[in-house]
């Protein structure tokens, strides 16, 4: 399959609803003004559920994912299960650093700490955010320490509601860098 | 602003070394990985890391014995336990051999981000703290007190040694020796230079209050107690008190601090319960406190218990060497303070000044430097810059004639008296014919 240069690719994995899918494509979209494309639906990952700790292992997921040919220049795979790594008790996205393929989960984002459900746009805005975090890791981005930055870590759900979706003017350059080095690198081969 | 640090995780999983490196490596942090004590130890030796994060459980070496290792060789790193087994007995005994934090496996996201922000100001603190102690130290290295003479080197070599005891210490001089800079000195040498350093002129304070200012008072104590007050001996805790001027107080004072010195407890005017106090005492006198002993003006019992150490600090006079020093640090000090350019001291005023006797010692000379800064007009200080000072210059080096001095002594004489000779002459106690006939033979004239 020929890769499409600089398309992003937004995968829904297992139960994730396609229009969860369809809303963060056009996050991507619209706040970092690329294509993007829905690729079509990928299995639960069973491979990677820890049965001790009855999650799935986010590092596996990317592994074996990073291995898939998508036909895209980056993938972003949306699910609806709970993900961790082996440090942390879970975790909303994983990716990383130039990667190839960033995971971002709705499982935790579409429940509130009180056990009650919030609105469906507020879902939707968490996945974008996630994504769009674990995208710019892709593009070598690393945490930011300014926390009206959308690369600012963002540990619980309070944290990620206060975040915006947008990178600050640092790393918005360093994004327009990335692109720019990966257009000469994609020329040159 | 960020602080990005050299980090090392010491897991013998490798699964968790990758999972931190990746982590760090996200938030910016350079990151290095050591499966077990031994390699850790040996990454120590060639890079210092600014935090390490060590499993307990690890063959070989487990992270306790590691944490312990660490902390005697490079106290200055940061560790923070982690484990998959917690316990309360493992989480006390690592936090008391040193670890600045202890995580259960897995944790979630944001306890790590919180643990690298407090590593993070913790460190920024300790950075701050080593960068003001280098600052406090640059400003007591003796700079105030100035000097190349072989009594002041002596006592620049003898205050760290002084500073390193508890010994009471007695400096003795003239005033304006600088006898307070030398206890400032031995205080930010010694170990108790985190506390106060609290001065005190007993000279200038009457006895009545002199008491209520070192013991303090409970409420009601006295007429005009208002309210209790602690005093300075309890307000000193762990520093060190300064007591300028201590042949000026009364032997019951004496008394009072003599007990104060050997039981280390105090009891406030009006008050029944003992305080503990704790301070090194530093005193210093401008009197001759033997010869006061022997008049009775002086406990002896408590002379010997402040002059255990005696640092005696010589007149300006007796150190004439170290004049031009301190003309050229006051006048730099001075025209900084009064943005006046002024470049130099003629060898002419320098010499006045080398040669004046100075009583009032380096106080004088300062006060000198800076009215003569103040009035100058030029970029250059010169002998008439210097003409308000009163006391005559001494000639120390040349040897003086015996009809030279009575020139000179005459003519001062003369001078005082407004060149009357029957006043100089009723002045000096010879007869008014014999005075005349030596001002002609002397050719003593009045200058204009």
């Amino acid at each position: 399959m020929a890769t499409n240069k600089f398309m992003i690719g937004v995968v829904p994995v297992g139960d994730t609803p396609v229009f969860v899918a369809k809303a963060t494509a056009a996050h991507i979209s619209g706040y970092l003004n690329l294509p993007t494309e829905i690729l079509p639906a990928l299995d639960t990952p069973s491979f990677a559920y820890d049965e001790k700790r009855l999650q799935y292992n986010a590092g596996i997921i990317i592994k074996t994912y990073e291995a898939l040919e998508f036909g895209c220049e980056k993938v972003v795979a949306l699910l609806d299960i709970d993900l961790f790594i082996p440090l942390f008790t879970h975790v909303f996205g994983e990716a990383k650093l130039g990667g190839k393929c960033a995971l971002a989960s709705i499982f935790r984002l579409k429940m509130e700490r009180d056990g009650s459900c919030p609105a469906p746009s507020l879902v939707y805005e968490r996945t974008a955010k996630v994504a769009l975090h674990e995208l710019g890791h892709l593009f070598n981005l690393r945490h930011c320490e300014d926390n009206r930055c959308l690369m600012h870590f963002s540990g619980d759900l309070e944290q990620l509601d206060r975040t915006p979706i947008h990178f600050c003017r640092y790393c918005n350059r360093f994004f327009k860098d990335a692109l720019v080095d990966y257009s000469d690198s994609s020329f040159n081969s | 602003m960020k602080e990005n640090m050299s980090i090392m995780v010491v897991d013998d999983e490798m699964i968790i070394r990758e999972s931190f490196s990746h982590w760090f490596e996200k938030s910016g942090h350079k990151v290095s990985t050591a499966a077990s004590g031994f390699e850790a130890l040996e990454k120590l030796k060639e890079y210092p890391f600014d935090l390490l994060f060590v499993d307990i459980k690890m063959p070989g070496m487990d992270g306790i014995e590691f944490l312990e290792i660490v902390k005697k060789e490079y106290p200055d790193t940061f560790v923070v336990i982690i484990t998959a087994y917690g316990s309360i007995e493992s989480s006390v005994k690592a936090m008391k051999l040193g670890a600045s934090d202890y995580l259960l496996k897995p944790f979630k996201p944001e306890q790590l981000n919180l643990v690298l922000e407090k590593i993070a100001q913790q460190k920024k603190l300790t950075g701050e703290i080593d960068y003001l102690k280098g600052r406090l130290d640059t400003m007591t290295r003796f700079d105030n007190i100035i000097g190349q003479s072989r009594a002041m080197v002596d006592i620049f070599e003898l205050i760290p040694e002084v500073a390193e005891s508890e010994a009471s210490v007695l400096i003795t001089g003239e005033t304006g020796t600088g006898k307070e800079l030398i206890a400032k000195a031995i205080h930010a040498k010694s170990r108790r230079n985190a506390h106060p350093f609290i001065a005190i002129n007993c000279g200038a304070i009457p006895d009545s209050l002199l008491a209520s200012e070192l013991f303090g008072h409970q409420k009601g104590a006295f007429t005009g107690a208002d309210h209790a007050r602690k005093g300075f001996l309890e307000v000193v805790s762990g520093g060190t008190l300064f007591l300028d001027e201590i042949g000026e107080i009364s032997t019951k004072m004496q008394v009072n601090l003599l007990r104060v010195l050997e039981e280390k407890k105090i009891t406030q005017i009006g008050g029944r319960e003992p305080i503990d106090v704790d301070f090194r005492l530093i005193s210093a006198t401008r009197r001759n406190l033997e010869k006061d002993i022997k008049e009775r003006n002086f406990r002896e019992d408590f002379y010997y218990r402040i002059n255990v150490i005696t640092i005696e600090v010589p007149p300006l006079r007796k150190r004439r060497a170290d004049i031009p020093l301190l003309v050229e640090h006051f006048v730099k000090k001075y025209s900084s303070e009064t943005a006046k350019r002024i470049d130099r001291v003629t060898d002419s005023a320098m010499d006045l000044l080398k040669n004046l006797e100075w009583p009032g010692n380096v106080r004088e000379l300062e006060n000198a430097i800076e009215r003569a800064v103040v009035l100058s007009k030029s970029r250059t200080l010169d002998r008439k810059d210097f003409s308000f000072i009163r006391s005559a210059p001494v000639e120390t080096k040349k040897t003086v004639s015996l009809s030279e001095m009575e020139k000179e002594f005459i003519r001062q004489a003369l001078e005082q008296n407004e060149w009357n000779v029957t006043r100089t002459s009723k002045a000096l106690g010879v007869h008014r014919v014999t005075l005349q006939k030596k001002i002609k033979r002397l050719n003593l004239r009045k200058s204009v």
